[in-house]
């Protein structure tokens, strides 16, 4: 099996790709409108520099060449939706040509082509015979990201996405938000023939449309039919997929060169655009150069990439073991406290985490106090009643492991053995402690153990 | 003064149907100039068809930028002249709002697609006329006015209704030449709002034309009247000091189909925007599904020259005749522009006649075959193509009395060359006015 994607993606920036109409919602339908993002007569679309400059990261983020010269074409898209027509996108000289992005770092995706396009509005249907268009989301910047057919399954489509995705916000520092943002065309062929299933939004029903396509696929095969190669539309609701147009009516688009905007020579631009290391890459390369296991990278990356940072530093201060024992356990477990506190003025910094598990690992403080010190500085608690409501709960860790040996023996061969002292210690203390303080303190003391 | 302008405005569209709509009322102030603006030039005062039904009833919300910046200047725009259908046609002939008619020939064409703005030049004291699309030099030489288009980014093409993106222009026609070199400066000029227009340097004011080049075939089919003038002219150019030299020019052969083929491409997605959903006629039936809808808009409203040039426009960038045709003309583009360049360096003009004969009569353009009629733009092909700024000025008047006119085309930016070469010619040559509009 097959499986190609062509992913849109909205770019993250205050205005439209051609005028300066906002890209925030909009309290009313065709409120976010001007004439350029209408098609009136007589406009021109500007480019906006930010969309060019987000081009680039992503171009570079997917290890792609930059073009030194880059432009625009039209494409004949004669549908209401669009105001002009045609729609303004990148067909000879799109932004980047030929990458590759890594899924876990390891396997790898070729990425065709990123280029830059106009979103045109929305139609909302109202009855049976009439539709509504909101011009609102017209000239809303993407980015479509094309892959070779290189995914195998439609579960690993989806961990692409879903990395990719990540990978995507991080660069362009874009807040998390609702999935929706994403919309893919999806090819897809079990053997014979690929079919393409157009404008299918978020990842889980991108993994719903290509399973739904492989089955209906293997089936006709199976019964000695053959594949055609066809267009086709995801039904959200029925979870289906369904024909629109054969091969032989496939879209020409009739591209041409889109005079209004002119040549854009990128060069330098592109040279001075620098990207930040991408939360795939930095699981990868901390598993591979700190010896981490991947599930632990994984989960303090997915927390923050600047706990990634912290950890890092810690490791370089004192060593690998303890950092990674700190970071994971009471550091983890304070995160979000201490994410909210760093904001104010003379908050808690993360040299100060550092200096804390420094002492630690100097021997100015012994395993318990370590962890009272950093949720005390973390989150801002008094330390004398952390102290005894820490002890008590340490106590009862301790005791119920003397109890139980064989949790330390599970716990060596799978780190989910924790969650028994988990569950028993919340059990038994009825809720007198933080899950996050019982999960850190059973790591703590299983760790010890080991 | 107004009032009187508009009254001799009315008068002389009454007999030559030359506005597509006027000012009804003159406005309270009296201003520093009156000006016209060619229909597709979006005007927020007055409607904009661009010669198209499908249009009928727009009302713009913005003013095009040439048109503001006229009214800056203390212009008062007293009307919208008529052309061929979004710019498409060499008589204006097409346009879904009457034709205007030859000032020194109601019989006759005034050129196109602005042949209005011509009229309008020709007809009204001191009046100059602001126009959209091609080059004016048809239109100028048939109305025996001088016409500027210049160089491709000059000015704003924002408020254009677009028909060739890359060569549509926005210039300037008028009886006194004095009148464009003043309107230039106005109009010209960096506009956020149209980026090709933000890429010029500034305006060239030093420098006069000294030698001018003519290509070998520049009369070569060319009615006799036109050889007649053309010729005359070139020995009053010679006795004015000016160095005329013959050149070989084989590449601009390819030119006119070049010029033809961007055109037509480009043009074909401009228009996919009216389908009578937006703005203009929208007064369709809503029970049809959209494609029908729209089917039924273009083919009720647009012209038959603009079906005919969408039509050849969608054929040049259909998927396998794309290179053949689209890509082909880019590279024939480069390759004129690279010829101009080189001519350039030795010459400061190339002069051709500005139309290959007298404005044609109707009856006889009724029955012209579509090469024909596109014949008639093989001489302002290559500079438009080529983005070059040219100007057409009157260098004669035919048997019957009948204006013929001479194009310069100058090195991009050099419209200051052009304009002291259209003040030097206008203190020796003689030019008429047409007999009809004394």
């Amino acid at each position: 099996m097959k499986i190609g994607l062509e992913v849109h993606v909205q770019l993250p920036t205050e205005s439209k790709i051609f005028c300066s109409c906002p890209t925030t919602d909009a309290s009313a339908p065709n409120t976010h409108v001007c004439p350029v993002c209408l098609g009136m007569p007589g406009s021109k679309p500007v480019l906006n520099r930010k969309v060019l400059e987000h081009g680039i990261a992503l171009a570079k983020m997917l290890g792609c060449t930059v073009a030194d010269t880059t432009w625009f074409s039209r494409k004949t898209y004669f549908y209401p939706d669009m105001s002009k027509g045609i729609q303004v996108t990148q067909h000879d000289c799109p932004v980047g040509r030929k990458g590759v992005y890594l899924i876990d770092g390891k396997k790898p995706v070729r990425i065709t082509q990123i280029h830059i396009e106009e979103d045109p509005g929305k139609t909302k249907r109202v009855g049976d015979r009439s539709s509504l268009i909101d011009y609102n989301r017209s000239g809303i910047p993407l980015a479509e990201i094309v892959t070779e057919p290189d995914l195998k399954s439609p579960a690993e489509a989806r961990e692409f996405l879903k990395q990719l995705v990540q990978d995507i916000r991080h660069t362009l520092g874009m807040p998390e938000d609702d999935e929706r943002s994403i919309r893919c065309d999806c090819n897809i062929s079990v053997g014979g023939e690929r079919c393409e299933v157009k404008n299918v939004t978020g990842l889980r029903n991108v993994e719903r449309a290509l399973t739904f396509e492989l089955i209906r696929q293997t089936k006709v095969q199976k019964a000695g039919g053959t594949i055609v190669r066809e267009t086709r539309r995801f039904d959200e609701e029925r979870g289906v997929t369904v024909s629109v147009r054969k091969k032989e009516f496939e879209a020409d688009y009739g591209y041409i060169d889109e005079p209004d905007l002119g040549i854009f020579r990128i060069k330098e631009l592109a040279d001075s655009i620098a990207i930040a290391e991408s939360p795939q890459n930095r699981i990868a390369r901390l598993s591979r150069q700190y010896d981490v296991d991947e599930r632990t990278a994984k989960q303090l990356v997915s927390t923050s990439m600047e706990l990634t940072d912290l950890f890092e530093a810690a490791a370089a201060a004192t060593d690998v073991k303890t950092a990674i024992a700190w970071v994971k356990g009471a550091v983890s477990a304070n995160w979000k406290a201490f994410e909210d506190r760093s904001e104010e003025e003379g908050g808690p910094t993360t040299d100060g985490i550092i200096a804390l598990i420094g002492r630690f690992h100097a021997g100015g403080m012994t395993d318990s106090e370590c962890a009272i010190e950093l949720k005390a500085y973390m989150t801002g608690e008094d330390r004398g009643t952390l102290r005894s409501g820490s002890s008590d709960l340490d106590d009862a860790v301790e005791a119920y492991l003397d109890e139980n040996p064989g949790v330390v023996e599970d716990y060596r061969g799978n780190d989910k053995a924790v969650n028994k002292v988990i569950g028993a210690i919340m059990r038994t203390t009825g809720g007198a402690h933080s899950s996050a303080d019982v999960v850190e303190a059973a790591r703590r003391a299983l760790g010890k153990r080991l | 003064m107004i009032r009187d302008a508009l009254d001799r405005a009315k008068a002389a569209d009454a007999r030559h149907s030359i506005f597509r709509e006027l000012l009804e009322e003159p406005p309270s102030t009296e201003p520093a100039f009156v000006f016209s603006a060619s229909d597709n030039l979006v005007t927020a005062d007055l409607g904009t068809c661009g010669g198209s039904r499908i249009l009928e009833g727009h009302r713009p919300v913005f003013d095009a930028t040439a048109v503001a910046r006229m009214r800056e200047a203390g212009g008062s725009l007293i009307g919208k002249t008529n052309l061929d259908e979004f710019g498409f046609g060499h008589f204006s002939v097409d346009s879904g709002y009457g034709v205007p008619l030859n000032p020194f020939d109601a019989e006759r064409s005034c050129g196109g697609p602005c042949g209005g703005a011509a009229c309008a030049a020709a007809s009204l004291d001191g009046h100059v006329a602001l126009a959209a699309g091609g080059s004016l030099s048809g239109p100028a030489g048939f109305c025996g006015v001088y016409g500027l288009t210049p160089t491709y980014g000059r000015v704003s093409r924002h408020g254009v209704l677009d028909c060739g993106s890359s060569s549509d222009r926005v210039g300037l026609l008028a009886l006194d030449p004095g009148r464009l070199s003043e309107c230039l400066p106005v109009i010209a000029g960096r506009d956020p709002r149209d980026p090709t227009s933000c890429v010029q340097p500034a305006p060239e004011t030093e420098g006069r034309i000294g030698s001018i080049a003519v290509p070998e075939d520049a009369t070569a089919g060319v009615d006799a009247d036109v050889r007649t003038a053309f010729e005359a002219a070139l020995e009053m150019l010679t006795s004015m000091g000016f160095e005329i030299a013959t050149v070989a020019t084989p590449s601009l052969a390819y030119a006119p189909a070049a010029h033809r083929v961007l055109v037509v491409a480009e043009a074909s997605t401009n228009v996919a925007k009216y389908v009578g959903m937006r703005y203009g006629r929208q007064d369709g039936d809503l029970s049809m599904g959209f494609d029908d809808y729209f089917t039924h808009f273009r083919s009720e409203y647009f012209g038959d020259e603009a079906k005919l040039m969408t039509i050849l426009g969608t054929y040049c960038r259909m998927e396998g005749n794309r290179d053949r045709y689209y890509a082909k003309a880019l590279k024939v583009r480069a390759q004129t522009i690279g010829m101009y360049k080189e001519l350039f360096e030795t010459y400061d003009a190339v002069l051709t006649p500005s139309m290959p004969s007298v404005p044609p009569r109707f009856d006889a353009i009724a029955g012209m075959t579509a090469a024909e009629k596109h014949g008639y733009g093989r001489l302002t092909a290559g500079p438009s193509l080529a983005g070059l700024p040219h100007l057409s000025v009157p260098c004669g008047y035919g048997g019957t009395g009948l204006p013929v006119g001479m194009q310069f085309a100058a090195a991009h930016w050099n419209e200051g060359m052009l304009l002291r070469m259209a003040a030097d010619w206008d203190s020796a040559f003689e030019v008429r006015r047409a007999e009809a509009v004394r």
